[in-house]
């Protein structure tokens, strides 16, 4: 284990671990936490592995772990490494199962007080439009080419579809579709078990919350992003499926043979990697960015049906029920980027397992009406805490390859979450403070309690000292849906 | 008779330890412990079977890509499993019949079946693993 004595403290919120901790580390670490995260770090084997995704060929400047840091496979949950290309490394394991899991928000012009009186209905729509739990399939049955065609095309699918506004498209990440998708490098497997995936939450720590803003930090940006005190906003938490899964089993079996015949030594097998530039490294690539374009697709699917459940509950009750998308981002995902690697404009690919793009104003990759002010950054916290949201910052894109922290992070382990808390007792607490509450499983529940995760504000709080993202608004929880 | 699993603390995933006097045995309780920790009824009387057949370039790949063709078999087939048989086991092939019930009935996901530190080692003791699982 790791201790405090091995990392030298860099600034109020950075703490580094040299290069010198271990011989195979080719960088050194570095963590974004204040004394409590860091104690929280230290608990688990969370820094190990932030150590071993050091060990990375190609690594440039540090591992990079956000102060919503846990453990997880592979990856530290809440990781970024960059590598140089066209010779650095691309990681299956260091994107995950989930691939693009993320986060959408969207906001409604209507008022807490004017939703209020139909939340028990509106929780009830959602929950029925929106199938969630263990093996649920939608309405969607997708075959051949159209299964490619959401692949290929991810949001924009949708849009063709029916499923999605233009506006929707422009507040996506990568506008809702990663270029180099090609469904060839995909294997039948995975079309199978996503062929009728599309719009559907899934189960574990993915959820539709509706929320209000409780807080605006900077009124400009909220302003801007159509954002307001007292306003009902929904997020959506999920990925892609068993799409993306298959995906990633597939690879990450695969590259166990590549990894010696590039003769790369890792630490830990599911680090397994190929040269970015190989066949096998471009061959990932393109599979990834189709379970990418999946999940985009997929949450697209989602919010369509949240708009849908908006209009059956309060057409005609609420004059401003309608949505508009404020912004959709990807937390388990890698990405050719441009970044400065000491003093140098340098073409990386960035791995963010956890953690969130956060690009600062004037960054490439974002729509015209948001490019002055940063990207959107949608920060969820545990359920029935409060989440934030944030904008990208030019400290993001100089100290974390334009990354910030992607949640609240977990510090229980899900068997001692369900030892602690009982599922009914827990719904009941947060009805009792007038949360609604959709889910299907009581056990499930209890894993996702609150005391299972560290305080989101305390994380955000370090992000926003330490200049990687800039505070717009709070949300807290009115009504919670998931599996 | 010791458990054939035990599950382990892990802060965002889950993590179980199996043991088996010999590799069938070891990968037949790895099965049994997937299916037990994704909340599977044991006891239900099978009504369907499944053959498999599994390669790996080693005992570990082995082990992950048996747990792996599991969930794809579960998922497609919207079926589950409660009785494992492995008829044939080297350390780069597995042949098995998989018995279960059609239905999703299970109260947990579980995503994928992970390499993270996973060693299938033997000891006196008979053999052993430790398997991460993301949920």
């Amino acid at each position: 284990m790791i201790s405090k004595s091995d990392l030298k403290q860099i600034n109020e919120n950075v703490w580094e671990i040299p290069r010198s901790f271990r011989a195979d580390m080719r960088a050194p670490a570095r963590l974004y936490a204040e004394e409590g995260l860091l104690e929280d770090a230290l608990q688990d084997r969370s820094l190990e592995q932030l150590v071993n995704t050091a060990t990375l060929p190609g690594i440039v400047k540090y591992a990079i772990a956000m102060p919503d840091i846990h453990q997880g496979y592979g990856f530290p949950i809440g990781g970024v490494v960059a590598t140089k290309l066209p010779d650095g490394i691309i990681s299956p394991g260091g994107v995950g199962y989930d691939i693009n899991c993320g986060v959408r928000l969207l906001a409604s012009g209507g008022t807490v007080e004017e939703v209020s009186p139909f939340l028990e209905d509106l929780a009830t729509a959602l929950y029925h439009n929106c199938p969630s739990g263990v093996g649920v399939h939608g309405e969607i049955k997708l075959k051949g080419a159209e299964l490619d065609e959401v692949l290929t095309e991810g949001a924009r699918w949708a849009k063709r579809r029916g499923y999605a506004r233009q506006e929707d498209l422009d507040h996506t990440e990568e506008f809702g579709t990663i270029p180099g998708a090609d469904p060839a490098y995909v294997s039948d497997r995975a079309k199978q078990r996503g062929h009728d995936q599309i719009g559907t939450l899934g189960a574990g720590n993915h959820f539709i919350e509706v929320d209000k803003v409780t807080q605006i930090y900077d009124s400009n940006a909220a302003e801007r992003l159509g954002l307001f005190p007292g306003q009902v906003v929904v997020q959506i938490h999920c990925g892609s499926r068993g799409f993306g899964h298959q995906v990633c089993e597939d690879y990450v079996a695969r590259f166990q043979k590549t990894v010696r015949d590039y003769g790369i030594e890792l630490p830990d097998r599911e680090l397994v990697c190929a040269p970015f530039e190989s066949k096998e490294g471009q061959e990932y690539f393109r599979g990834m960015a189709c379970s990418a374009n999946f999940a985009f697709a997929n949450r697209q699917v989602l919010a369509h049906n949240i708009r849908r459940s908006f209009e059956q509950v309060l057409a005609g009750k609420v004059q401003k029920w309608d949505l508009h998308q404020v912004y959709d981002i990807a937390h388990n995902m890698a990405k050719v980027e441009e970044h400065d690697v000491n003093g140098k404009e340098t073409r990386v690919c960035v791995h963010r397992k956890g953690a969130t793009r956060a690009f600062g104003p004037g960054s490439p990759g974002l729509s015209d009406d948001l490019r002055d002010l940063g990207q959107p950054v949608l920060i969820p916290g545990s359920m029935g805490t409060a989440s934030y949201v944030l904008i990208g910052t030019p400290g993001s894109m100089e100290q974390t390859f334009g990354s910030t922290c992607h949640g609240a992070g977990r510090v229980m382990s899900r068997a001692k979450a369900k030892k602690t808390v009982r599922g009914e007792r827990l719904k009941q607490e947060l009805q009792a403070r007038g949360i609604v509450i959709r889910a299907g499983s009581m056990s499930g529940l209890a894993e996702e309690a609150p005391q299972a995760y560290k305080d989101v504000s305390q994380v955000v709080e370090v992000v926003a000292r330490a200049g990687i993202g800039k505070k717009v608004a709070r949300l807290e929880p009115m009504a919670v849906i998931k599996g | 008779m010791p458990p054939s699993f035990q599950e382990i603390e892990h802060t965002a995933d889950r993590a179980f330890r199996i043991q088996g006097a010999d590799l069938k045995q070891l990968f037949v309780n790895a099965a049994r412990a997937m299916f037990a920790m994704q909340g599977t009824r044991a006891r239900a009387k099978p009504t369907v079977t499944r053959e498999v057949s599994v390669e790996g370039v080693d005992r570990e790949t082995l082990l992950v890509n048996w747990l792996n063709e599991l969930l794809y078999l579960q998922e497609v087939h919207k079926e589950t499993y409660n009785r494992f048989e492995v008829l044939e086991i080297s350390d780069t092939h597995l042949r098995a019949r998989v018995h279960g019930r059609p239905g999703s009935d299970r109260e947990k996901l579980i995503k994928a079946v992970t390499f993270h530190g996973l060693e299938v080692k033997k000891d006196r003791g008979g053999w052993h693993a430790t398997v991460v699982v993301d949920v």
